[in-house]
Order: structure tokens, then C-alpha cells, then sequence
């Protein structure tokens, strides 16, 4: 998995590509929270569009850092989750916890 | 008529993809719908990850073995490895929404028509994912 940050309106924006799975992964997602956090920035978007698939480890990965976020007074949202991978958040619940966007805009402002 | 095709990995995860992409291969041939094939797809990845980190211990010179057995009606998906499987008819799932862990059976259990688990008589354990095919899903 590769991670690409860029900022917007304070907001973090995480575009991952490839596969999210766990090991490696997970240390480097960490690795830019605690970074970003350590700056001040704590509300991020997961920017999922070139996403492949994703595996219970990598909802793990996730889980995480929505977790990190939220007990440092941030927040962890979804951006351009395709069909396969919303398919996972349903069965497993995680819609209930993760929210989600289809338009950047309006991902941006949901924080403000 | 069913057809057989026979995977061997090494227990890496950079290899998860593969068993996922043979199957959207087999897909194409057969009159199915994409999202049964995702969920089928998903399923065996999660079936891989469990038998190579659990299973095989991620010990690359010991590789799991994914089977694939498809016909007009289903796709079977049976994926070995050579660790001690684990008591699936005692397996209560976590009612934990935020755990990191423990979603792959979940997983399976919810995109697949039927999930078992066994141990091959070589001494091999197993899974066993079955996907009935029907493709007039996706249009509604």
C-alpha cells in the first residue's frame, strides 16, 4: 500500500492505493498519525479511491487509527469507498462507525 | 462439468492478491455477477491470511495450497495449510464493534452459501468456501 498526504482546509487527506492489509501497512499509517496528531492536525480523510481491496487486517489498520484520532480529539472519515470494500463495512458493522463521502467538498467542510 | 485449477503460494501477504485475481480470471469465463465474485474474492483473501499467518506461521518455505473447483452453478474454493486449525463449531464471534482483530470468519461466513472447516487426511487444515452462482444478481 502506498500513502500520499496532502492538506486541505487543515484537513489531512491520506489517498491510499494498492491493497490495505496489515503488517507493514499498519506501522506506516501509524507512523502518520502520530505524526500528524504531534502537528496539531487531527481530523483526516482516508482517501480510498484507488483502494483495491481491503482485509479484515486492514479494517484493523483503520479501526486504529480512527481510535488514535478520536482519543486525541480528532476525527477519521471515508472518502471514495467502491462498492467491494463498502460491502465490508456493511457485514461487519463498520458503517455504523465510519463516515463516509463520495464528493471531497463535502468531506472537507463535514469538520468544520 | 467441473474444473479444477491448483494454486501454491508462498505464506507472504505480499502474495494475497494472486488467489484473488485467478479467481476475477475464472469469473470472466463464467455467467456470474461481479459483486458474488468480489465476495467470493474477499473471502478467499481472508481464507489465505488466516492460513498463511496462522496456519503456516508466515514461514514462506511453507506454502499454502488454494483449490479451485467451478461448474455452471458454484464456485468451491478450498485453501490448506499445515498449522493446527482451531475449533470453528466452539468459534463464537466478538461482539466488540471497534476490536482490530477477528473479523475474517465473520467475513467469510456473511459472502459465502456455505463454510466449512476439516483436516485433509495427509494432516493438512482447511477451508472450504462455496459461492452459488446466479447471474441475474447485480440488477436489482
Amino acid at each position: 500500500m502506498k500513502i500520499k498526504e496532502r492538506k486541505r482546509d487543515g484537513v489531512a487527506i491520506l489517498e491510499m492505493s494498492g491493497k490495505l492489509m496489515g503488517g507493514p501497512d499498519s506501522d506506516a499509517f501509524d507512523e502518520i498519525l502520530k505524526t500528524l496528531i504531534h502537528e496539531g492536525c487531527k481530523n483526516v480523510i482516508v482517501h480510498m479511491d484507488k483502494v483495491k481491496w481491503v482485509n479484515s487486517t486492514g479494517l484493523g489498520i483503520l479501526i486504529s487509527g480512527y481510535t488514535t484520532l478520536k482519543k486525541n480529539g480528532g476525527e477519521l472519515k471515508l472518502l471514495k469507498v467502491s462498492d467491494r470494500i463498502e460491502n465490508i463495512f456493511i457485514v461487519s458493522k463498520l458503517y455504523t462507525v465510519f463516515e463516509s463521502f463520495q464528493d471531497e467538498e463535502e468531506a472537507v467542510q463535514s469538520f468544520s | 462439468m467441473t474444473s479444477k485449477i491448483i494454486l501454491k503460494l508462498p505464506s507472504q501477504m505480499e502474495y494475497l492478491g494472486v488467489p484473488d485475481a485467478v479467481l476475477m480470471e475464472i469469473g470472466s469465463d463464467l455467467d456470474c455477477c461481479k459483486r458474488q465474485l468480489e465476495e467470493l474474492g474477499t473471502s478467499v483473501i481472508e481464507a489465505c491470511t488466516n492460513a498463511m499467518e496462522h496456519g503456516n506461521k508466515l514461514d514462506e518455505e511453507t506454502p499454502i495450497e488454494v483449490v479451485y473447483e467451478m461448474n455452471e452453478e458454484e464456485i468451491t474454493i478450498t485453501v490448506y495449510d499445515h498449522g493446527p486449525g482451531f475449533d470453528f463449531q466452539g468459534w463464537i464471534p466478538s461482539e466488540e464493534l471497534m476490536r482490530e482483530r477477528g473479523r475474517g470468519i465473520l467475513i467469510m461466513r456473511e459472502f459465502c452459501n456455505d463454510l466449512s472447516f476439516g483436516r485433509h487426511e495427509d494432516g493438512r487444515f482447511f477451508v472450504r468456501l462455496v459461492k452459488q452462482l446466479d447471474p441475474t444478481e447485480d440488477e436489482d
